[in-house]
């Protein structure tokens, strides 16, 4: 594979966003604080598993650098992401329609 | 002849490293999302014993756990970044500072168990904590696998080496960023 890399610059900025959508994370799952034994709100658990959504990709395009990579690749690692906070979500909506 | 050699990999040789960390990398992707599909189900037929258990967690720590994960593959990537210019020491160096923050998180993630065994939280306590024990600690075993790579790689740097190891690292740095919401944010 060439070695299209993606620059310390870029590094730098997404390790910035990915600190961010951490802290994020740690809001929207409401970690301290009263609500911390309550139930998420739907926009909780939106905001979530959003930042998890974007936190992933960016792993796997800057980190991993499959950005350099064939469409395939970014198309088959992007669905298969998808696919498994799909299941995430699905789990969460069977427990709280069960 | 070298051409020729990646090419026999297929659509493995278009992916950074050595082919064969992408199958393992695959298959583990799989496996934690079928995890991920079963840890649903399970929290589904049993939502209240799965939402007071998971109070017992101290989310706040696994949030820490998560930004030393990520700093650590920060460092990582830097890595293939100076064995790309070929600045050897410095590529070294970025990869034990990976190594370091993966201790971190051993460290943090052992006073974990610690706490909630000194709690009595063991395996055997519901099923919230099995499915805890066996996800965190079928990913703590990644990590120190990972750490042996990073490790070997400190000592063989060629480029090659340095990015089959980071792209396990990375792997390892993904499924925790999943994980992690799953186990101790969602209720």
């Amino acid at each position: 594979m060439a070695h299209d890399l993606p620059g310390e610059r870029k590094l730098l900025l997404t390790w910035g966003v990915l600190m961010g959508l951490t802290l994020v994370s740690l809001v929207g799952g409401q970690v301290v604080g009263e609500g911390r034994a309550e139930p998420l709100a739907w926009w909780s658990v939106a905001l979530v598993l959003g930042a998890t959504y974007y936190k992933a990709r960016q792993i796997l395009m800057v980190y991993l650098n499959l950005r350099a990579s064939t469409p395939g690749w970014k198309g088959l690692l992007r669905a298969f992401l998808v696919l498994t906070l799909g299941l995430i979500l699905g789990g969460y909506l069977l427990a709280v329609l069960a | 002849m070298q051409a020729q050699e990646e090419s026999d990999w297929g659509p493995l040789s278009d992916l950074p490293g050595n082919p064969l960390i992408w199958v393992l990398i695959l298959g583990e992707l799989v496996v934690f999302a079928a995890f991920f599909g079963v840890y649903g189900i399970a929290r589904a037929g049993e939502r209240e014993v799965f939402d007071a258990s998971q109070q017992l967690l101290d989310p706040l720590m696994g949030g820490i756990n998560t930004m030393v994960l990520l700093s650590s593959g920060l460092f990582a990537a830097l890595a293939i970044e100076a064995r790309a210019r070929g600045a050897l020491r410095t590529c070294r160096r970025w990869l034990l500072a990976a190594m370091a923050l993966g201790l971190v998180f051993c460290i943090v993630k052992v006073y974990e168990y610690v706490d909630k065994f000194g709690q009595g939280l063991t395996l055997e306590t519901n099923t919230f904590f099995t499915f805890y024990y066996l996800l965190t600690g079928f990913h703590f075993a990644h990590v120190i696998f990972g750490l042996g790579l990073l490790g070997l790689v400190v000592w063989r740097t060629s480029m090659a080496n340095v990015e089959t190891a980071t792209a396990f690292w990375h792997m390892v740095d993904l499924i925790w960023v999943i994980l992690y919401p799953l186990i101790y944010l969602l209720r």
